[in-house]
Parts: structure tokens; sequence; C-alpha cells
């Protein structure tokens, strides 16, 4: 990940690559008899390189305890009905793929596919346009009220949407919009749009005003110089945060629950749970079913990730 | 990303923020939208939350669309609830324990990441983006899974290492050790956003400062509190401030495992309001213990948006 | 499963013919939209009733399953809504609270039919009927042939025997003489129930709990004696982990208590593991030998939507599905393991089997509390299932007893 992208044009340094730059006045406590850790490492970067191994070994075993639920979901999904639940766990075994086709084999199952797809991205994209437009005028426009807007983009993260549920199904019902998958890409929208608005604005602040300046004394009007300098500098930043609305989106469940009643407007969040009923659970489809829904997540964000991260430090830090 | 360092603006460069002309609408069209949409959906939702909180209603009121209103008898039950003053102070501990290690050891595995050779910061880089990207509804089933009493891969591994007593340990047993379990799940899911963002960020701020820190002679520990933290410090603000308020919220995580159980021992303030609201139908009861979750919640946070606010300031010109 | 995609399918075949993503609201689409329960109907039953209600009556029968997974508020919302559903399968033991919230039809025109009344009871607010019952089921013990064979344990008629003969294989066999989990509260209301006491009680028009009692001391009591026999831990209930797929299947039970589709659910993980199940059944026996003990008489009803597009045409089906000549072809396609809900329909057991023992312990099957609240009592957290758990990890009965019916008052009384 994010060691091969320093490449890619972020133009983030590499710690322990970039030559050391002149000493800012930093207060040095009192001489340590040894080196630091971060200290060491550029200390030897002279000599042939004997880094202590520890680190590496302790980032390994993080590794496996970071992926062994993940790794277990999958492998449960290849097991046979007999080999999942067991005194001992079966770490070896044939895989079976008769959960990929009892999960699949669902009725509507692509209807779902679709709905979550359609609700997902058009939350998405709707929250990355209207977020885009508060986002420029918080970071880049002095207006009356704006400290008042920002306040109301962090107050709205604390918004209990499980309580609220049952609120927007009166609304929705009143409305007359329920089963619609207009109304669910709405109310998706709205939950992704205020930590959307908060990232926007780092990322926009961290594009150097010059820039922009400089575009508009070339003879660019505001929106030009918005579209031909920012916008492209903003696309890490713009994928990063529809990140955090397509996980949110594609996760949903309670909501969808009681506000999408109809079969045929239903999404993959409760085709998740049908294998775990009354009448028992079937383990395999469910872990099945769990990790088809967490390859396009697990897509998105590998395909996504070099820029996610980056991109939000640098919105983050900017502040 | 051209911009490299967390300094503010040097006096030559541009004002952060323009200041229009006196009376420009353009600021107020483009947050138009967005104000917009958040009062229609998520605003309207809050006001109705409100007099929903004044009424007794419950699955008659719903079905047969009537009201009735009850003045903030709601209220007073609520605040007489032995129940809610417990679940406010197991909400506060869950999340102070969460915050702190989620904070703790992303901060540290965010260090480690920058210390180990590019393939093994590949493969646990990976290896926190998968745990980052499971979905919540999977990642609860799987952990209550390997926490089950009988088939469970947390008893087996106990018994495996030789420890006595995990034949059938039952995890949810009581409400500590189900928080314990959720705890375990909550800092797992969350520590990744902190790690990558964290190595990410201080790649940002380049390693000259190290370099100059070391040629002082700083100690690691010393470098981090004196160099890298304050340098980091808007990171640190931001990433607490959203880790406090997603730990506080989490809902689905502390229901799903053992539904608040046993004996109601595991539950927060939004498992009460859901079981209230969604199980009991006590809708009106609910809301009202949303209300009071969202002023607490409020109250808790001032110290925050005051924090951010006077950062907001510091960038006016 | 196999069941479930089926219905699904049929589910499917109807949706797809409807309008996409606008919702069905309104009504007077002309189709008829039918909530059933995962579970509940023999697909072929079903499609053959719907095929000749759709030939007499020219609508489209539109039949949604619906999973048990959050059905408290799929039901109580889809009340609210005008023409979302129209007949739906109502949990005997909730449908008197859905009755007293105005959301269901009252059904004067089916008073006179030759209902099985015990079941009636459950259906009837305030001399109205609100639903019609549909089928009921209890427990029963299903045992292990071959392990109590082994064993020389023999099938108990009265509490002390059964006691006995669970001693018996406790001693001579490596087998869990019987899988109980902590928190089969239907279980331990029988118990109780064979005490004499119930649940809760009714003073002067106000429920109170009533676990806090001799009666409810010596039933739990009981539960407790016979749990010792069991592995299960203090925490579990008779679904999670599931006992006939996940348990049974998977470990040397001598014996459990479950109802008919557990059984046949059992017998099927127990071949996809290449073995073959070789079970018997027995009533739950009772303090005597002259009466089986009391077994929670489950079951559901059937019920028209206030805001039903059209209420007659939604009457008629629920005429038509429990008519004399289609019920009886609903109990044959359980091969009698259902119990039927009108007199002049009758099961028709093989002899051995799980419906045998059903029969005839139905007799002395029990309701808890038919009040609106009850619903509330048995929605999670449930009060019972926790004073259980409590007592089997040694909590004093009485004080934790207290606790339980507190809450239960609490709830018991909403609407």
């Amino acid at each position: 990940m994010s060691t091969t992208d320093r490449a890619d044009g972020t133009g983030l340094p590499d710690p322990g690559r970039t030559p050391p730059a002149p000493p800012p006045a930093v207060s040095a406590g009192p001489a340590a008899a040894r080196p630091g850790a971060w200290g060491r490492r550029t200390a030897r970067r002279a000599g042939p390189r004997r880094r202590p191994l520890w680190p590496e070994a302790l980032a390994l075993l993080l590794a496996a305890v970071f992926v062994f639920p993940v790794y277990w979901m999958f492998a449960t999904s290849f097991k046979s009905n007999s080999q999942v639940l067991t005194r001992d766990p079966v770490l070896w075994f044939t895989p079976t793929f008769e959960h990929y086709a009892t999960a699949t084999g669902v009725e509507l199952f692509w209807v779902y596919v679709r709905n979550s797809v359609t609700v997902t991205l058009g939350a998405v994209l709707l929250a990355l346009l209207v977020a885009l437009a508060a986002s420029f005028a918080l970071a880049r426009l002095d207006f009356r009220g704006r400290r008042g807007m920002v306040l109301v983009v962090m107050a709205a993260q604390m918004a209990p949407w499980e309580i609220l549920i049952i609120v927007m199904y009166l609304n929705a019902r009143d409305l007359r919009m329920l089963n619609s998958l207009l109304t669910l890409t709405v109310v998706y929208f709205v939950m992704a749009l205020p930590f959307t608005v908060w990232m926007l604005r780092g990322f926009i602040a961290a594009v150097p005003r010059e820039l922009e300046e400089s575009a508009m004394i070339d003879g660019c009007g505001r929106g030009g110089a918005f579209f031909r300098v920012i916008f492209p500098l903003l696309a890490p930043g713009l994928m990063a945060t529809s990140l955090f609305g397509f996980i949110m989106a594609w996760n949903e469940y309670a909501m969808v629950l009681v506000l999408n009643k109809a079969p045929q407007a239903a999404t993959l969040p409760l085709w998740l749970t049908r294998f775990q009923t009354n009448f028992g659970n079937d383990w395999g489809a469910t872990m099945a079913a769990s990790s088809m829904f967490t390859v396009p997540v697990l897509l998105v964000f590998l395909i996504l990730q070099r820029r996610v991260t980056g991109g939000m430090a640098a919105g983050a830090v900017k502040g | 990303m051209t911009a490299q360092t967390g300094q503010r603006p040097s006096p030559a460069s541009a004002p952060a923020r323009e200041r229009l002309r006196r009376g420009s609408s353009l600021p107020y069209l483009l947050i138009a939208p967005a104000v917009l949409a958040l009062a229609a959906v998520l605003g309207y939702a809050l006001v109705r939350n409100v007099a929903i909180s004044f009424q007794e209603f419950g699955r008659r009121e719903l079905i047969s669309r009537t009201t009735r209103w009850a003045g903030p008898d709601n209220y007073l039950r609520v605040l007489e609830d032995q129940r809610f003053w417990s679940a406010t102070a197991r909400t506060f501990a869950f999340m102070a324990v969460n915050v702190v290690l989620i904070m703790v050891l992303g901060t540290l595995i965010g260090l480690l990441l920058g210390r180990v050779r590019k393939a093994v910061r590949l493969v646990l880089s990976l290896a926190l983006v998968a745990a980052w990207a499971m979905p919540v509804v999977a990642t609860v089933t799987v952990f209550r899974w390997l926490f089950d009493t009988q088939f469970g891969v947390a008893n087996w591994a106990m018994r495996t290492v030789g420890l006595s007593g995990y034949d059938q340990h039952n995890w949810f047993g009581s409400g500590l050790s189900t928080l314990t379990v959720v705890t375990v799940l909550v800092v797992w899911a969350s520590v990744p956003f902190v790690a990558l963002n964290l190595y990410a960020a201080l790649t940002t701020v380049g390693p000259e400062i190290y370099e100059a820190a070391r040629v002082d002679g700083a100690s690691a520990v010393r470098i981090f509190v004196s160099v890298v933290g304050p340098m980091m410090k808007p990171f640190f603000l931001i990433t607490t401030f959203l880790e406090v308020i997603w730990v506080f919220k989490a809902f689905v995580q502390v229901y799903a495992m053992n539904g608040g159980g046993p004996n109601r021992e595991s539950e927060t303030l939004p498992v009460m309001a859901y079981i209230e609201g969604m199980g009991q139908n006590q809708y009106g009861t609910a809301a009202a213990i949303s209300v009071l979750t969202l002023l607490i919640l409020l109250v808790a946070m001032s110290f925050w948006f005051r924090l951010i606010l006077r950062q907001e300031k510091e960038g006016q010109p | 499963m196999r069941k479930l995609t089926a219905a699904l399918a049929a589910a499917a075949l109807a949706a797809v013919a409807t309008a996409c993503g606008t919702g069905n609201g309104g009504g007077g689409t002309g189709a008829l939209t039918v909530w059933l329960m995962d579970g509940s109907a023999p697909q072929e039953w079903l499609d053959e009733l719907n095929a000749a209600f759709e030939e007499e009556h020219g609508v489209r029968v539109d039949v949604e399953i619906q999973q048990w997974d959050g059905i408290q508020d799929r039901v109580t919302t889809a009340l609210s809504e005008d023409g979302t559903v129209d007949v739906l399968e109502i949990g005997n033991t909730q449908t008197v609270g859905y009755a007293g919230t105005g959301g269901l039809a009252g059904l004067s025109g089916l008073e006179d039919e030759p209902w099985n009344e015990p079941m009636l009871a459950s259906a009837r607010l305030d001399g109205t009927l609100y639903a019609v019952p549909w089928y009921g089921a209890n427990r029963v013990v299903v045992y292990d042939r071959a392990i109590w064979r082994e064993a020389g344990a023999e099938v108990p008629a009265t509490r002390k025997e059964w006691l006995r003969a669970l001693e018996t294989i406790e001693e001579n066999t490596d087998a869990e003489p019987l899988y109980l989990p902590g928190r089969s509260y239907y279980v331990m209301g029988g118990f109780v129930a064979d005490e004499g006491g119930g649940f809760a009680v009714e003073e002067d028009g106000r429920w109170k709990g009533a676990l806090n009692t001799p009666e409810g001391e010596a039933g739990m009591a009981f539960y407790a004696r016979l749990h010792s026999f069991s592995d299960a831990p203090a925490d579990n209930d008779e679904a999670s982990p599931q006992q006939s797929t996940e348990i049974v299947p998977n470990r040397p039970v001598a014996s459990w208590i479950g109802l008919g589709w557990e059984a046949a659910a059992a017998i099927e993980a127990i071949g996809e593991r290449g073995q073959e199940a070789d079970f018997g059944y027995f009533p739950v026996p009772g303090p005597t030998a002259d009466r089986p003990g009391h077994v929670f008489l489950g079951g559901s009803n059937l019920a028209v939507s206030e805001r039903a597009g059209d209420r007659e045409l939604a009457e008629a089906w629920v005429r038509t599905a429990t008519s004399a000549r289609w019920h009886q072809r609903f109990v044959d396609a359980y091969d009698g393991g259902v119990v039927p809900a009108r007199t002049d329909v009758t099961a028709r057991p093989a002899e051995g089997s799980f419906a045998e023992a059903m029969v005839a312990s139905a007799d002395a099957g029990y309701l808890p509390p038919l009040t609106g609240g009850w619903s509330y009592v048995e929605t999670e957290p449930n009060p019972v299932k926790d004073l259980m758990t409590r007592v089997l990890n040694g909590a004093d009965y009485r004080t934790a007893a207290a606790e339980a019916d507190t809450e239960i008052t609490a709830r018991i009384n909403r609407d």
C-alpha cells in the first residue's frame, strides 16, 4: 500500500529516504545514551542495512491478528456443513462451493445486487456533489454564518440514526415514499453528507491558494480556476471520502428493514441475514454471503486506498 | 498533494479564506443544497423525534395514526429509571476504554508501519485494510462465533495453549465479559483507520524533523512527545473526536453481540433506546432517551467543539 | 432451505409482475398480498390453494414469506400502511396485542366455524374475533432409541420415572442424558403450570408477574434438576445454537425436548453426516401418570389487516385456507404433525411418530396470559429467560423472581 505510492505522483516523501533537511530549531532534551528508535534507523543508513528483526516480526504477527477474522469468514464459506461447527476447528479441508450456490441461488438475488449498487452509488455521488460545493465555501470563502455551519457539520455526525428509524419511517410513510429506492438513496446520502463535507473541506484547504490565484490571473474565472486547478488535485480526496460513504450505505441494515418491506425493493444486507433463521442457521451460506458482500468493499478499497490514506492524512493534518 | 507540512501559511502567502465583497450570495448558494438536505431529512427527523418524546407513542398510536400528548412524562420516567443512569455510566466507561485503546494501539501500529521494510509494510497494511473493509454485519457474526461457548476458536485456542477452564468457557456470561469481547471487536475494526492515517500523515510531515531531533540526541519517546505529537495535533484532535462519536454511537456491535445481555448488563445508551423503541414499541420513551443521549453527548463534546472551533479561528487571516 | 427457496421463488415471480420500486401502497391492485412466516406452509398445499382461489375469485395471490428476524417491526409498520399486506400469519401469543391496536379487522363472518375452542382463545379480544386459528404445535421429548436401549432406560410416564431414566443413562453411557439449554422458558412454563401456577395473574383488571410464588419456585426447581443432566450452558436457548441442527447431530445426546420441525431437521442433519437417526418420542411426563405434563401450545393464527385493500377478499382467502377441505389437506401434508384448528379435521399420526406423542400431550397444553402486553414480555431481553439463567448460575430464586415479576408487570400491562 503506502509503500508504493511514493511514485504515484502524490509527492509524499518516504521517511528515511529523503536527505535530511537543515535542522529546525527543536528544543533538544537531555542527550540520551542510546539513539532512539527513529534515529537508529537513519543512523544505520550509511552502512549495510541491519535493522533489528523484532519490528518486522511484530508487524507480521499483527497482520495475522488483523486478518484472522477475515480469513475465518472466507475459510468457513468453503467448508461443508459438518465441518463448520466442530469442537476443534477444522483447519484442512477440501473446499466446497455449495454455500455460494445457496447464497446466490436465492430468488431475487440479482435484484438485491442491483438495488444495493444503485442506492450506494447514488448516495455516494449525491453526497460528493453536494458536499463539494459546501466544503468549497467552508474552506475558501469567508461569510457570515461560516462557523455556525462548521458547527452544524460537526454536530450532524452525532445523529443517532438507529433511533431515528421510526421517525424516518413515519416521514416516509406519510409522504407515501416507502419501498422506494429513491427514499433510501436520499436517506443514505444525508447520512454520509456531514462526514463528506468534513473531509472534503480538509482536502480543499490543503490545496495551496496560490495555484488557484495564478489560474485566476491567467484568465480563468472562479469556476474555471476551481475546475481546472482544484478539482484535479482533489481527486484523491474525493476517492478517499467516497469510500466512507460507500461502506456506510453498502452496510446499512436497520433502515432498509422497515422502510423497504417489498421484496423487490430490498438490498443485500437483508439478504445477508436471511440464512440465519429460527429454523437453524446456515452458517456456511451466511459466511459465503458475507464473503461476497465483503469483496466489493475490499476491491474498492484496494483500488482507492493508495489515494485514500495519503489524501486523507493531508486533509486531516491541514484540518 | 503538493502540500507537505502542517505549518500555517506564512504571512507572505495568500490569506486562507477569501473575504468576498459584502452581500455576495455565492457562499450561500454553495452551502444551500447541503443545508437544505440536512434540514429536510435530518433536521425534520430530529424535530419530529423531539415531538414524539413528548407523546405517549406506542404501536397503537403508530398503527391507528393517532397522537396522544404526554407532556414531560417520558423524560421523568427515564430520569427516574436507575437503568438509564447505569447505562449512561457504562456507555462512558466503554467509550473511554475503547477510544484510549484505539488511539494508543492505532498510533503505535502507525509508527510501526513507518519502521518496517516495504514488503512487511505492504502485508500489514493489507491486513489492516481487510479488517477495515469487512462489513459490520459479517464482523459481528464471525466474532460472536469465534467466542462461541462450544465451538468457538477462542476456547479452542485457550485449550490448545494449555489453559484450564476454557473447556466451555462462556465469554458472554457477564456484562463485563461481553463488553470486553465487544471492545476487542471495536478496537480491531477501528485501529486500521487510525494506524493507516497516522502513517500517511507522518509521511507528509517528512523525516527532516526526526533527523534534526536525532542530531540533538532526543530519545524515540521524546521525539514523539515533543516533535511528532504537536505536529500531529490537528490529526489527533479530529481523529479522537470522530472515534469518540463513533464508539459512543456504536449500536450494532453491542446489540448484535449479546442483545445488551446477560441480564441487561451490557446495555449502553443506544442499545437501551433501541430496546425501548423497536423492542417494546415505547417510541415516546425511546425518543426521550435519544434526546437525552444527544444532550449528554453534546455537553461531553463541547470541549472538542471549542478546540476545533478555535482552530477554525486561527485559520482566519 | 429447499422449502424456503421454493417459497421465495413463488414470491419472486409474483414480485416481478408488480411495478418495481414504487411500492404497492394503496391496495386495489387486484392482487391479494399474504404474509406467511418462513416454514409455516407446505409449498405444494399453498400452490394448489392459491391456484384454486385465483380461479374462483379472479385475483392473483402474492405470498410473501417473512423471515422471523425483525418480524415484529415489519408487522407493526405494515399494519399502519394502506395495502402493504392483506392477510397475515401472526403467532398465537401475539395476536391479542395486535388486535388491541386497531390494526386487525374483525372477522365476525368466521365466528360460526367449528374451531378448536382452546385455540380460539388466542384470537379473540373483548368478544370480537380478530383472527382464526391456523395450526397448533407443541413440544415432546425426542430420544435416541439406541442410547436408551444401551443404557437399559425405559420410556417414562411420570417425572419420577423420567429422572430415573436419565440417571440410568448417565451411569451406563457416555451420552448426555438430556440436552436442555438454560433458557427454554416455555418448557419451564409447563413445569410451573404442572404446579398450578403461571407466568402472571390478573387482579382487578391488572396483570402482575407471578413467578415469585411457591408454584414458580417448584417449577423452576424441577427445570434446574433436569438441566443438571445437560451439558448445555445456562445462557443459551434452544435456538442459539440451534439444538436440532447444531447440537444433536454433533454429539451423543440421549434425549431433548423439541418441536416437530426440529425433529425433522435433526434427522436430516444426521443423514448429512452419513448416519441414520433412530428417534423415539414421548410426551413430557407429568407429576402423575394419569396425565402428561403441561406443554406450551404454540401456534399461528391468520388475520386480516384493517387497512387491507379488499377486506372481503382477504377474509375469503382466510375462509378458504381454513375450510375443512383445505385444512384437512394442510394437516395431512404435515403427516398429522400439527394440532388441527377445526374439530371436523383430524390428525392421523402414524404409530411411533412425533405427531402421535404430540397429539397425546396436546390436551395438557397451556397458553401464556392472553393480554396485549404479553408479546412485550416475550421480546428480548426476556425477563423469564434472564431469571432462569440467573437461578441456574446460583442466584437466589426468590430475589431473582421478584425482579422478574416487576419487569413482567411493567411490560404486560402495556397496550
